[in-house]
């Protein structure tokens, strides 16, 4: 296996807005620190905030929970979580084209789901980040440490992370076929997944307060056509100075030129949504019920987990055989 | 760079050009200041060189890195890499030649945007250039393109896709696949190429330093680290690699490529470049953030590899170009040490050349040393000596060494003329202390012991156990007119003229002895002032027109005799007046003094006690004779500590060789240095405790050291006999003994209970002719002694065919006679051996032999004996 786990030694917090108002205050606290330094707002170096039509998701670590406001629409998810990031160390440069999720998920997200350990996705424009519960964490090296060299993160330090030696209790559980439990929908909009240099930030940073705060509702002009299918979906992550945006395709021409990262093949991505109500934290094998079937048809997809709901990014070409090849799994399941 | 970063980057093949990239690129040419070329709108860039701006290129925007193509055509082609990923190649200031027209414009375009952080040209195959891109979770972040590789038909199949940039494509500038892709799902923030191979590229990742190896991109060497910043190759040692992670710099031996070999000190402020000197080895640049020094490490006697247990030697320090922060700096690829340096803001330049540390080294005689760069310059003492410059202490005591200054024990006073008898100073000490030596053998004629330990304590002990002194008011000489000065009389006070010198043994005051002598040596005015002190003043009088008329004489006397003659003791006359008041415009301090006396009250003579150009011996001796009980001991006291705090050697003359004599020789070698005058001197206190004082002790030791230094191991030798003479406890005691190889007895002790039979081995024992003594046996055993390895005879026979031995003996005991020969016929027949093989023979035999081989004479010994002695080789340079 030519692909290492890095074990981002960094406690997370999630967070949960249902209020525009609230979100905004804590944007607003930020907004004048990411003026200043765009590299890391105020030692916060994982900062993540999806919006969907029902609520914002935060995902901060520590130095940044400290920063966010109290208030009474603010729930916290209980338990912290850390964050495993796939690296690869080999230099095998093959072409192969599955990406993100799908890549790991026969890898890490199966047996993890098989040890009954509860993940959440973050997948930004560098890489795709899997949060696991810190109390966990033993489990997870265990499950891992087959085929994985497990590498932890101290102080920007890459360490070898021994093994907990705790063996004994683990026991492999079966294999079953995994059906998807959860309604899907697909929404109709494209999307972006794009990037910016940091450098950049502090000119787009007004621009970005606008998008995500105060271009609420249904206002906009290209939504208005297709209500039944169009919903509002933003994510902004600012994790070790490296940013990462997914948007609206029609969100992308209030941007500057030349200040959305593109692909050479401007590819774009469409979304499947997964949970008809809110999925909680604990049930485990949600991502590894989607991803599974995506890898099998090699199909590259991004995965971003919210406080309510989950959300899958697949090539817009491929939107079809992924609805079909997952209503297959659905049905399977009833 | 984004405006606000500036860069600058040294053509590679033209030493005057440079380029500085912030928002935009600028052609720099750099040359003298007034030169033709350099004409009006040049900036100045030092006091000697000024740069002109020859080209701008603003056509590439968002520039993060630029790299110069590395050969000569086409000239000027940069690579640029931009916040997007793309790579666009441009040129500055050329003359559009064909080849460099078609790639100008051209631009790499990576699968998926994001900033490109570096790049770099192939030394070699100079048509590939690597690039260094950000993170993306699906593509590769180092990309090698092919310059020369056109718009692929293959990539036009993808470009059906191609929405965003679908208007570059048909200029057919657009290259979008990369000759090699490497670091899938990795981040690039550093790159060079190995000078081992040109397909060797070092690329600092995420979090590791990976060697990609591009005959086989799936095998690559990667350490993990977080040192992963700005990789650059020692231009001097191909595997020597710098790269940094905030503050702290980390040398990669990529021999040893597990972990670094050194980590520099971390700054506090993280670092925007790391450079080698090209010019010089084991040169390191350093610069920070916000910061207007360049921090430079010296690792040129850092050896390669470094080893584990090896502290490794890094010399660091700091350098400031100029005044304000320093954007970037470049060092000049040719010229020595030199950088260009610009300012973080509006790209000021400066010219700055790092001047190299400056190694300096005395030699143990005069001459300076000094290595610069890479030149060496000696600064010797002047040969010529046109006197003007006085001669630098160590120059004067070889000289004084070669003329056996300080050993002249019976006429001490000449030691001054040994050391060349023009130090006023060094004259009154050796003349000082002649005068206690010639007063103690009296003393010892006259059976005076308690005397003799006053005598070296100094005038300034001597007077203060004065009694009986009586007072008398004497006549002038030649006139019966009664003075009103005393006189002060007691025996303390006649020794003390004595040592002053001003009169001879015996119970009279006699002048007329040291005037004589005073006159043969043309002292003219001092001999009138010790008459004129001594109440005669005819005798003054005379001495002036003695010096008047003499040769060469000042005629001016004369007048100063008649003035003199003036004299009258009327309190109120003009002579009087005119006296005290014009006394002080005469040149010569002894005229002055005179008057001084004249026109004195009586026991008020501080116009002659203070008169510090007057030798401190004629004071002292006129304080002896004017001053009464109470005053002599406080003047004396106040002359002393003067005398102390500048290390005067006239006043040894008042502490004699005491603790204040050490105290004020003490200040006198901190202001000259002179141990070798201060060792003699002190040597001469014997027996006393101011030989055994640590002070003492330490300039012997130097001044022994100094002339071991100048290999002046005879002179040494002679200095270590003349001390044990005057110390006894200086003497060492035997170090080395022979002894038998059967009885184990050495065979020296058994030789000095025979005293005639045998030489000694001790350091001054070589005692008996070697042509009486005849010991081939142990005394001890009567067992043969070991035999000479060349001459097979057993040791303690002499050598046979020695010419000069038995020779040159037997005349002249008046000193140490030593000839050089003599002492060679007596060395040449010691026995010696090596330590290594213990192999030896007879000294001169065994020099002998190694002046033609370099193996031990013994065969089948291979023991190169004669190397391994380091001094051995070493000549005496005082041999005469």
């Amino acid at each position: 296996m030519d692909a290492w786990s890095e074990n981002i030694q960094k406690h997370l917090w999630f967070c949960n807005s249902c209020g525009n108002e609230v979100c905004t205050t804590i944007w607003s606290s930020y907004h004048p620190l990411l003026m200043d330094e765009m590299k890391e707002i105020a030692g916060c170096k994982f900062f993540s905030l999806t919006e969907t039509p029902e609520d914002y998701t935060i995902i901060v670590d520590e130095e940044g929970f400290k920063e966010l406001p109290e208030s009474e629409h603010l729930s916290v998810a209980e338990a912290t979580w850390l964050a495993l990031n796939v690296v690869s160390g080999g230099g095998s440069a093959t072409n192969s084209q599955p990406i993100g999720v799908t890549k790991i998920a026969k890898s890490v997200i199966a047996p993890l789901a098989d040890h009954n350990i509860s993940v959440f996705m973050l997948s930004t424009y560098q890489t795709d980040f899997i949060l696991v519960r810190e109390r966990d964490l033993p489990m997870v090296m265990h499950t891992l440490s087959s085929e994985f060299t497990l590498l932890r993160v101290i102080n920007g330090e890459t360490v070898a992370a021994n093994s907990l030696g705790v063996t004994n209790g683990f026991v492999k559980p079966k294999l079953v076929p995994r059906p998807i439990i959860h309604p899907l929908s697909s929404p109709s909009n494209m999307f972006c997944v794009t990037s910016l240099d940091p450098d950049t930030l502090p000119s787009v940073a007004t621009l970005l307060m606008d998008v995500m705060f105060y271009s609420g509702g249904m206002k906009e002009p290209g939504a208005s056509s297709e209500d039944s299918g169009h919903i509002r979906f933003f994510s902004f992550s600012l994790i070790e100075g490296y940013i990462s945006l997914v948007m609206d395709e029609q969100t992308t021409p209030r941007f500057p030129n030349n200040v959305l990262f593109t692909s050479a093949s401007g590819e774009l991505w469409k979304m499947v949504r997964i949970g008809g109500q809110p999925l909680g934290f604990d049930e485990c094998g949600i991502v590894a019920q989607i991803s599974e079937p995506l890898a099998t048809a090699d199909i590259p997809a991004y995965y971003i987990s919210t406080f309510k709901f989950d959300h899958a990014l697949v090539p817009e070409e491929n939107i079809q055989s992924v609805i079909g090849a997952l209503r297959t799994n659905e049905s399977a399941g009833q | 760079m984004s405006g606000s970063k500036p860069d600058i980057l040294w053509s590679p093949h033209h030493a005057d050009r440079y380029v500085i990239c912030d928002s935009e690129l600028g052609l720099y040419r750099i040359g003298p200041v007034g030169c033709s070329e350099t004409k009006a709108g040049a900036l100045p860039l030092s006091v000697e060189t000024a740069a002109t701006l020859l080209a701008i290129n603003s056509d590439t925007p968002y520039m993060k890195c630029v790299a110069w193509y590395p050969k000569h055509e086409p000239e000027c082609l940069l690579a640029v890499g931009q916040a997007n990923g793309r790579v666009v190649l441009t040129s500055l200031g050329q003359s559009h030649n064909s080849k460099c027209k078609e790639l100008m414009g051209k631009e790499f375009v990576p699968k998926h945007a994001r900033q490109c952080n570096t790049l770099a040209w192939n030394p070699v195959d100079s048509n590939w250039l690597a690039a260094g891109l950000d993170k993306h979770r699906a593509d590769f972040s180092v990309l090698i393109w092919d310059i020369s590789s056109k718009f692929s038909p293959e990539a036009s199949v993808a470009a059906e896709k191609i929405r965003l940039s679908s208007g570059d494509t048909d200029s057919g500038l657009v290259v979008t696949k990369p000759l090699y892709e490497l670091g899938q799902n990795d981040a690039c923030l550093s790159l060079c190429w190995l000078p081992r191979d040109q397909k060797l590229l070092l690329a600092g990742m995420h979090r590791n330093l990976a060697i990609f190896d591009l005959r086989n991109t799936s095998q690559k060497t990667f350490v993990n680290t977080k040192a992963i910043q700005g990789v650059t190759v020692d231009p001097h040692f191909p595997d020597r690699v710098a790269s940094f992670f905030e503050g702290q710099v980390a040398i990669w031996d990529l021999r040893k490529f597990e972990k670094p070999v050194l980590t520099l000190t971390e700054q506090p402020k993280p670092l925007t470049k790391v450079a080698w000197c090209p010019t010089r080895m084991g040169l390191l640049a350093t610069l920070t953030r916000d910061s207007n020094i360049i921090r430079l490490y010296d690792m040129q006697h850092t050896p390669t590899p470094i080893g584990d247990e090896t502290e490794p030697t890094i010399i660091e320090r700091s350098v400031q170009p100029s005044n304000s922060l320093i954007g970037s700096f470049a060092w000049h690829p040719t010229s020595q040490n030199r950088m260009v340096v610009v300012s973080a803001a509006n790209r000021v330049m400066t010219d700055f050349t790092v001047f190299e540390r400056i190694s300096l080294a005395w030699s143990s005689t005069t001459s300076l040393m000094w290595a610069c760069g890479r030149h060496l310059y000696e600064c010797a003492e002047g040969v010529g000596g046109e006197g003007t410059v006085e001669k630098d202490i160590a120059t004067k005591m070889r000289q004084r060494a070669q003329s056996r200054y300080g050993h002249d024990t019976v006429q001490v006073w000449k030691n001054h003329l040994l050391a060349g008898g023009d130090d006023p100073q060094l004259k009154s000490l050796w003349y000082t202390l002649f005068f206690m030596k010639q007063y103690t053998e009296d003393v010892e004629q006259k059976q005076q012991g308690s005397k003799q330990a006053l005598v070296y304590s100094g005038i300034k002990n001597i007077v203060k156990s004065s009694s009986g002194t009586t007072e008398n008011r004497r006549c002038w000489s030649g006139s019966d007119r009664q003075t009103d000065v005393p006189r002060f009389h007691s025996e303390e006070r006649s020794l003390a003229l004595r040592l002053c010198g001003w009169i001879n043994r015996g119970p009279d005051i006699n002048v007329e002895p040291f005037l004589r002598s005073l006159e043969g040596e043309g002292e003219w005015e001092r001999a009138a002032a010790v008459a004129l002190f001594n109440l005669d003043i005819r005798r003054a009088i005379q001495i002036l027109n003695k010096g008047a008329s003499a040769e060469r004489g000042d005629l001016n006397l004369n007048v100063v005799a008649m003035a003199l003659s003036g004299y009258t003791d009327e309190k109120s006359s003009l002579w009087r007046e005119m006296c005290s008041s014009l006394r002080l415009q005469l040149k010569n301090p002894y005229l002055c003094v005179m008057f001084a006396f004249l026109t004195s009250e009586p026991g008020t003579y501080d116009g002659v006690l203070y008169e510090s150009s007057v030798a401190v011996t004629d004071r002292v001796a006129f304080a002896c004779m004017f001053l009464n009980d109470s005053q002599l001991p406080r003047y004396m006291e106040k002359l002393t500590s003067e005398m102390k705090e500048v290390g005067n050697l006239e006043g040894i003359l008042l502490t004699g060789l005491t603790k204040d004599g050490v105290d004020l020789m003490e200040s006198y070698v901190d202001r000259t240095g002179d141990v070798q005058t201060a060792s003699f001197c002190m040597l001469k206190g014997s027996p006393g405790e101011v030989v055994k004082d640590p002070r003492v002790q330490c300039w012997i030791e130097n001044y022994r050291n100094l002339l071991d230094a100048w290999r002046f191991w005879h002179k040494r030798a002679e200095f270590d006999i003349h001390r044990s003479k005057l110390d006894p406890s200086s003497k060492p005691l035997a170090q080395v003994f022979v002894s038998c190889n059967f009885c184990g007895k050495s065979i020296s002790y058994s030789c000095s209970a025979m005293p005639h039979q045998g030489r000694g081995f001790s350091q001054y024992g070589v005692s008996g002719s070697p042509t009486k003594s005849k010991v081939t046996s142990c005394p001890g055993c009567r067992k043969p002694l070991p035999r000479c390895a060349l001459c097979l005879m057993n040791m303690g026979t002499p050598v046979s065919n020695c010419p000069g031995t038995g020779h040159g003996t037997g005349k002249s005991d008046e000193k140490v006679d030593l000839t050089r020969e003599n002492k060679l016929a007596q060395f040449n027949n010691w026995f010696t051996w090596c330590h290594n093989c213990r192999h030896g023979g007879h000294a001169g035999h065994i020099l002998s032999w190694f002046r033609d081989h370099t193996e031990c004479p013994v065969s089948a010994c291979t023991c190169k004996c004669m190397q391994l002695d380091t001094t051995g080789n070493l000549v005496p340079s005082d041999s005469h």
